[in-house]
């Protein structure tokens, strides 16, 4: 699904991605771990196509396209997905005019006729019980006003309505508390299949005890330092970044 | 220039006085005008709250009325009707009867000259003095006076069409707006054009409201895309009075407006939202001037301007508070979004407090759209072209949501999204 090559990043001037390799097969969920200033949201960032970021090396494929030659829509288009760490609020932008439309830029993108209006509603409204969000906010601009954990339940379900083949969470689990952490998590794993990849970027352990990943990566200066299944994370939460971060040095 | 240009104007007043009608402005205040003229000169971009305004059109306009349109606009080239509402349409400043859709609403008069003296003077600011040529060459008024506290507000539509090309003289649409005491009234002004859409249009706006009125105004310039309009607006608020004012600017190639509310009755309540798109070459200026005379009158003022093209947006809103104007309470917020990399854009606070005890609070802005949120957007999929559409409609959304008129919202809306060149993608997420 997704495969990265020696990529080198730098923003700023400064590199920040200094040869990162990692691949995502089709249907599974890596996480990628790190300390902060590690590269962890520079990497999110890049495969969504944020601007300000400079590849200096390396290669990204997805689905064996050449990612970073897409537009960010045309990835999205493709099927990636971005999870803000910190999503925007875009008052006078109705939420339910922006998903309406990313679901239609997508069909268009499939050769697929827009969604019937009504359909597309009860399908919405379902995915919002899921995800435990009231009617109301759908009228609202989006993210507009809402709370820390209402806007990571938002990306969420963004995601859900979108069903993307690859999904990239940028600490999704950061700001949570233990009751929305683990609505955030069953509306994640609902969208486990063997045809989607997850990638969850996170600081901490505690999201992967509900999402449990079939690899964890330690992101340490710009490189994976290691690589493991689930238990590594529970090592990296006993000992410490710095347990890597000393052997990597 | 200023001079010998007020000399033009004099030539060319004297040379028509004797037909212009003495009940819609008695020929001594017509003269009055000429000489107030005379004496001030017509402002240039010198002058300070003028620096914004492209006046040169003034230099070669004719200032003599328009002569009557042949062939008069016909009912199919009208915007449609607002249901409720009763409808005065004015061709070139002049009541149009066949095009008109009168209806008799308890305590409203509508189109009868108002008595010598009913409405206070209008503004005597120099910014205001555009209007002295109204005042000297006005063909026709719409002159409305509310009465009694009716159960339901009054409900008018006035329709300003200009036809006439600048070559063959000026259009002077000339509203004169009275509410009783706890009278209210919604009132919806529009100016579009039909035919060459080169018009001259002076527009003069007077408006009274009375202890405890209210009084709703949306003001709508879709004037044709090469005309020159030019617009003064004078209120005066009674105690308690409220006044709601929401312009919607889309129109013309130069427009500038002035408005200058007085608020001269303790509590009285204004809120002032303007929304302006210039593309091309447009230029939108708007001055705004409210004067706090009285104690604890509320003022919000709110402005969202877009430049894209060559265009320049301005917005120079000024706040005055007097004396005897303790407890005021205002809040500003003027925001410009530049969409084009030779665009301009000026948004200008100005606040003048003679007084203590007073909240007055303000924010100015003028920048680019929002790189965080065009990448999000982008990211969900949504074209370049689409998001940036989306952006510029939100930031226009807190002057449009003001529009309380489910139907004139739309209209409003559509007209938005025309302005922002084929639409068609936004239209449907409308």
């Amino acid at each position: 699904m997704l495969k990265i090559e020696d990529l080198h990043v730098r923003v700023d001037g400064k590199e920040i991605l200094k040869g990162l390799t990692l691949t995502v097969p089709t249907g599974e969920v890596h996480a990628v771990m790190g300390p902060n200033g590690s590269g962890k949201s520079t990497l999110a960032n890049v495969l969504a196509g944020r601007p300000g970021y400079e590849i200096t090396a390396g290669a990204v494929t997805f689905q064996g396209r050449d990612l970073l030659a897409l537009a960010p829509e045309e990835r999205a288009r493709e099927g990636v997905f971005l999870g803000f760490q910190y999503p925007v609020e875009i008052p006078g932008v109705n939420n339910v005019y922006l998903l309406k439309a990313a679901v239609n830029a997508v069909r268009k993108h499939r050769g697929l006729e827009e969604v019937d209006a009504f359909e597309f509603l009860t399908l919405v409204k379902e995915k919002m019980r899921l995800m435990r969000m009231e009617d109301g906010m759908l009228s609202r601009g989006v993210n507009e006003g809402f709370s820390g954990g209402e806007k990571k339940r938002n990306e969420v379900l963004q995601m859900l309505v979108l069903e993307p083949r690859l999904a990239i969470l940028d600490e999704t689990d950061s700001g949570l508390d233990i009751d929305a952490l683990k609505v955030v998590a069953s509306g994640v794993n609902t969208l486990r299949s063997p045809e989607r990849s997850l990638v969850l970027v996170t600081h901490y352990q505690r999201l992967l005890d509900y999402i449990v990943p079939d690899h964890v990566h330690v992101l340490v200066k710009g490189r994976i330092a290691r690589s493991g299944d689930k238990s590594l994370a529970l090592e990296l939460e006993r000992r410490g970044y710095d347990w890597v971060t000393g052997e990597a040095a | 220039m200023t001079v010998a240009l007020a000399k033009r104007v004099a030539d060319e007043y004297a040379a028509v006085r004797e037909s212009l009608p003495a009940d819609i402005v008695s020929q001594e205040r017509r003269q009055e005008a000429i000489a107030a003229l005379a004496a001030r000169g017509l402002p240039t971009t010198r002058d300070e709250n003028w620096r914004y305004a492209n006046l040169r059109p003034l230099e070669k306009a004719r200032f003599a009325p328009a002569p009557a349109a042949r062939p008069q606009p016909s009912a199919f080239d009208l915007p449609a009707r607002l249901d409720g509402f009763a409808r005065y349409v004015f061709v070139d400043g002049t009541f149009a009867q066949p095009l008109s859709s009168p209806e008799e609403q308890p305590g409203v008069t509508v189109h009868s000259p108002l008595r010598a003296g009913a409405l206070a003077a209008s503004s005597t600011l120099p910014e205001a003095r555009l209007a002295l040529l109204n005042e000297a060459f006005a063909t026709d008024t719409a002159a409305i006076h509310v009465s009694g506290a009716a159960g339901e507000p009054a409900r008018i539509e006035l329709l300003f069409i200009a036809v006439a090309g600048a070559d063959t003289g000026t259009s002077y649409p000339r509203v004169q707006i009275s509410l009783e005491p706890a009278s209210r009234l919604i009132l919806v002004e529009r100016h579009v054009s039909a035919g060459a859409g080169t018009s001259f249009v002076n527009c003069s706006v007077d408006v009274e409201v009375g202890r405890g009125a209210q009084l709703t105004h949306y003001r709508l310039q879709q004037a044709g895309t090469r005309a020159t309009w030019i617009d003064t607006l004078s209120a005066v608020l009674g105690a308690d009075a409220r006044y709601r004012l929401l312009a919607v600017n889309t129109g013309a190639l130069s427009a500038r407006s002035t408005a200058h509310v007085q608020m001269a009755g303790a509590g009285a309540e204004l809120t002032l939202a303007v929304a302006a798109l210039g593309d091309r070459q447009q230029v939108q200026d708007y001055f705004a001037l409210v004067e706090h005379i009285a104690p604890r009158a509320r003022t919000e003022q709110s402005f969202r301007g877009i430049a894209a093209g060559r265009a320049r947006v301005a917005f120079n809103g000024k706040i005055t508070v007097r004396e005897a104007a303790s407890g005021t309470d205002s809040r500003q917020s003027l925001r410009g979004l530049l969409a084009g990399p030779e665009a301009e854009i000026d948004v200008r606070p100005q606040l003048e407090i003679y007084t203590d005890e007073v909240r007055c609070s303000h924010g100015a802005t003028a920048g680019k759209l929002d790189d965080n949120m065009l990448f999000y957007l982008l990211s969900r999929g949504l074209s370049p072209e689409v998001a940036q559409r989306l952006l510029k409609w939100a930031f226009l959304e807190d002057v449009v949501s003001k529009i309380e008129l489910p139907a004139l919202r739309r209209q409003i809306e559509h007209d938005l999204a025309g302005q922002m060149a084929d639409a068609a993608s936004l239209k449907e997420l409308l």
